[in-house]
């Protein structure tokens, strides 16, 4: 089988190579060549012996921790997709409801976004980095799954587009892609990013169906006088069901669960940043209990929230776990990681409390830290810098 | 003695250890000397093919500084000069004499040596041949004979994959290693003396002269890293350093009178028949050191000095002054296929990213990229290992960008040159390298 792909590659390499009719679609073919087979290339400099770990094997890392998520984001879709048509909501029916809405939805966003990859890797004759493997998958995941598949395309064109590519590409870019795209629809069609009834998907034979209301916009409406804890747990949604995560909402995120399983992955591999992920838990924590405190007299039901409600709702988990540890935009050094995990879970519970419109703020939380991961660099490294004793 | 403990470096099991035992090899038809391999010096001929020299006639001098002379590690006559390309003098090659002739040079004893004034006793080295053992930071040149450093490092380790074992190499030679140290505490006032922890009884013979013991991984024992984790004002930055087995030359020199050429090597690698010491002399061919006839293998490559330091040497070369290890190893440049998803058990890597993370036995490595190159995703690896704290992925875009001073404020200077943050960098980039340009670069500037 591998020598069958091996000589078809061998075969075709002249059209792609220089002077080649295909010369210009040189990433394409490296791609596909290097998909297969890790190149045979012997080190020159010195360091004459290199870590087996590369770049693809990183990414496959993190969709391997994804695909907790990913299948009970799949399940879950079809799941809820079923109890409002009222049939059986058994597993396998429920997985190949979920695989209906789920699978275009990936294949359009890898499709389009291998589109606009490729594009600007011939553009630049640049490789194609296997950094978009990641944001392909990880940008379905954060869409509700009635999203129209056309507003997917836009979406991943415009995280990838601006969110990556006028930086420079993977490794240059500011901000994450897959953020960049959702948050762009968060704003460009709010009508479909929130409200009620755009997290689950409902079959036109059973229009009147209701679907329920996320958790998140339970606690929205929550009067000042209600125990939000309580109101939720009244709607159905006690600390086990969030964590769990069997309810409507993103594809990908209702599972603080799942996303836990991906995130220790992550951090026993030493593939993402412990630090990101403990300081963003230790933000939620510390800023909501913070307010637990200040709440008595106050006026917002968002307040007085139990704080580890707050890792589990709303995506947090799957932000603070795949997106905030996104290690091109995220800082470097060790110290800036602390602080900006910490700042993204801070950000995240303040924003719910204090602006429920936004009320998946975590995503809006990590692009802001996104925005600052530069600065913070800037000053850890000063910082770090005065301790060494100078050497010119 | 100070104790210094490496958190950061790297844990190398890399297959194919050299054994303590020794073989001696038995005497090399041909020696060189190869230039090509000194980093720095502009070599300035004193020889022409066909001419006779004996052990220790002057056979180059360096045109930067012509007290810094190298002599001939044999006897006999100057068989070749082989150029490299713009004329870079790659190996000056002697056949050596049945019976070799030596230049004799004036021995030092014990009493001599305390009264010898120092600027004496450095023109005896510089002449001596022996002088460009001592190397200086931060750039690793040759010292200056006219410098004065604040003190010297001597190491006696061997974490770079591989080196010969210092108990090996000072078997027998403690008193004489004592006397190389009384010799440079002539030049410097603070000697160093740097070792690993364990039970070597030779070793431990030493203890009243060891100043540093290092804990920790590759690179810890680099003279380096322990000054960089041993300095307390920036006037230690110009140092000197140089190699435990070198140190019984210098002794070797002012002992016999004569110019030291034996010399305790290793062989090693997973493709070498055999890994141990050999007690060999300076300017070996490597496949007389690697006993090559023995071998029907192809795709081995040869490396001189250690699997990250070192040099690919051609087949037909020679060791170099400085080197004293040869490590064979797969030349690594075959496809692999689905390697992106292999559990890779028996794949080598510092992450945990491979089934290998829970295989403790040894593990071969080969010259493979094991990738290709790509952007810096700034995953940090490379300042995780860094032995001297230097942050290499921010450190590397500053020296791309040509801004000298803030590359210098990052610790550029610092760089011990170890060559980790390249092997871990997943996106395989050649950062050691680049930052060893630099500083080359910015040395020249300097001179
Ligand atoms: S920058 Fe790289 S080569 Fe230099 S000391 Fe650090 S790890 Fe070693
Ligand atoms: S190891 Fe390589 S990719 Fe990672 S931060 Fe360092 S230079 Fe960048």
């Amino acid at each position: 089988m591998m020598k069958i792909i091996k000589s078809v590659c061998d075969a075709q390499r002249h059209h792609f190579s220089h002077g080649g009719k295909l010369e210009r679609f040189k990433p394409l073919f490296d791609a596909t060549e290097s998909f297969f087979f890790i190149p045979g290339i012997a080190t020159v400099s010195d360091a004459h012996v290199r870590d087996s770990l590369d770049l693809k094997r990183f990414m496959s890392f993190v969709i391997l921790a994804l695909m907790p998520s990913f299948f009970f984001g799949i399940y879950n879709a079809g799941y809820q997709a079923l109890i409002v048509s009222g049939s059986d909501s058994v597993f396998f029916p429920a997985f190949i409801k979920g695989l209906q809405i789920v699978l275009p939805l990936v294949i359009v966003s890898y499709t389009v976004g291998f589109f606009w990859e490729l594009l600007f890797a011939v553009i630049r004759k640049k490789e194609i980095s296997e950094g978009f493997l990641v944001t392909g998958l990880l940008f379905p995941m954060t869409l509700p799954p009635t999203i129209p598949l056309w507003q997917a395309a836009v979406g991943i064109s415009f995280g990838v587009v601006i969110g990556k590519e006028i930086f420079g590409g993977t490794g240059r870019n500011i901000l994450n892609p897959a953020l960049t795209g959702r948050i762009f629809l968060f704003f460009a069609y709010p009508v479909r990013m929130s409200g009620n009834s755009v997290w689950t998907v409902i079959d036109e034979k059973t229009p009147d169906a209701i679907s329920g209301a996320t958790p998140l916009a339970i606690a929205a409406i929550t009067q000042p006088d209600q125990a939000i804890d309580t109101v939720l747990s009244q709607a159905g949604y006690s600390f086990t069901k969030l964590f769990m995560g069997v309810y409507p909402g993103s594809i990908g995120e209702t599972s603080a669960l799942a996303c836990l399983i991906g995130a220790l992955l992550l951090i026993i591999t030493g593939i993402a940043s412990y630090r990101i992920i403990a300081g963003g838990v230790l933000g939620v924590l510390s800023i909501g209990w913070l307010l637990n405190i200040l709440a008595a007299d106050s006026s917002m039901a968002w307040q007085s929230l139990n704080p580890c409600s707050h890792l589990v709702m709303g995506g947090f988990a799957f932000g603070i776990a795949f997106m905030a540890t996104d290690p091109v935009t995220a800082p470097g050094t060790d110290a800036s990681k602390w602080i900006y995990g910490f700042a993204i879970g801070a950000l995240t519970v303040l924003i719910r409390v204090f602006n429920p419109a936004y009320p998946e703020g975590v995503m809006l939380a990590i692009i802001f830290m996104n925005l600052f991961a530069p600065l913070l660099d800037y000053f850890t490294i000063k910082q770090r810098l005065r301790k060494r004793i100078a050497n010119v | 003695m100070i104790t210094v403990r490496l958190k950061k470096g790297c844990k190398l099991n890399i297959a194919g250890k050299p054994a303590l035992e020794t073989e001696v090899l038995a005497k090399p038809s041909h020696v060189a000397l190869v230039p090509e391999r000194i980093p720095f010096i502009k070599p300035r001929l004193k020889v022409r093919v066909g001419d006779r020299v004996k052990i220790g006639s002057p056979v180059f001098e360096d045109k930067r500084n012509p007290e810094i002379k190298f002599l001939s590690p044999g006897g006999g006559e100057i068989d070749v000069i082989n150029f490299g390309p713009r004329r870079v003098i790659r190996e000056i090659v002697i056949r050596v004499d049945k019976k070799e002739e030596s230049v004799r040079f004036k021995p030092l004893t014990d009493q001599e040596l305390e009264t010898t004034q120092r600027d004496d006793l450095v023109r005896a080295m510089t002449d001596g041949g022996i002088w460009p053992f001592i190397k200086s930071f931060p750039f690793r040149d040759i010292t200056d004979p006219q410098g004065r450093a604040p003190g010297i490092f001597i190491n006696l380790g061997d974490s770079e994959p591989f080196q010969p074992r210092p108990e090996v190499y000072l078997q027998g030679a403690a008193e004489l290693f004592e006397f190389g140290v009384r010799i440079l505490r002539k030049l410097v006032e603070k000697v160093y003396v740097a070792r690993r922890p364990g039970d070597s009884s030779i070793i431990n013979s030493l203890n009243h002269l060891i100043t540093h013991t290092c804990h920790g991984d590759y690179p810890v024992d680099d003279p380096g890293v322990m000054l960089y984790h041993s300095k307390k004002s920036s006037e230690e930055n110009g140092s000197w350093y140089i190699d435990g087995q070198d140190v019984l030359h210098l002794a070797r020199f002012f002992k016999t009178g004569l110019y030291p050429i034996e010399r305790i090597m290793v062989l090693a690698g997973s493709q070498a028949h055999e890994s141990k010491h050999f007690q060999t002399r300076a300017g070996v061919p490597l496949t007389e050191l690697a006993q090559w006839h023995k071998y029907k293998t192809s795709g081995v490559r040869f490396v001189a000095g250690g699997l990250f330091r070192g040099y690919t040497g051609a087949k037909n070369s020679y060791m170099g002054f400085y080197e004293n290890s040869l490590t064979l190893i797969t030349q690594g440049d075959n496809e692999e296929a689905f390697g992106f998803i292999r559990p890779g058990y028996g794949k080598p890597s510092s992450s945990k990213t491979f089934l290998s993370c829970f295989n403790t036995s040894e593990l071969a490595l080969n010259c493979g990229l094991h990738g290709e190159l790509r952007a810096c995703i700034n995953c940090g690896y490379c300042a995780q290992v860094c032995p001297v704290d230097i942050l290499p992925q921010f450190t590397y875009k500053s020296v791309i960008a040509d801004e000298i001073e803030e590359s210098l404020a990052h610790g550029l200077l610092d760089c011990a040159e170890c060559g980790l943050c390249t092997y871990v960098c997943p996106s395989k980039i050649e950062l050691c390298a680049r930052f060893k340009q630099a500083k080359a670069a910015y040395y020249k500037e300097l001179v």
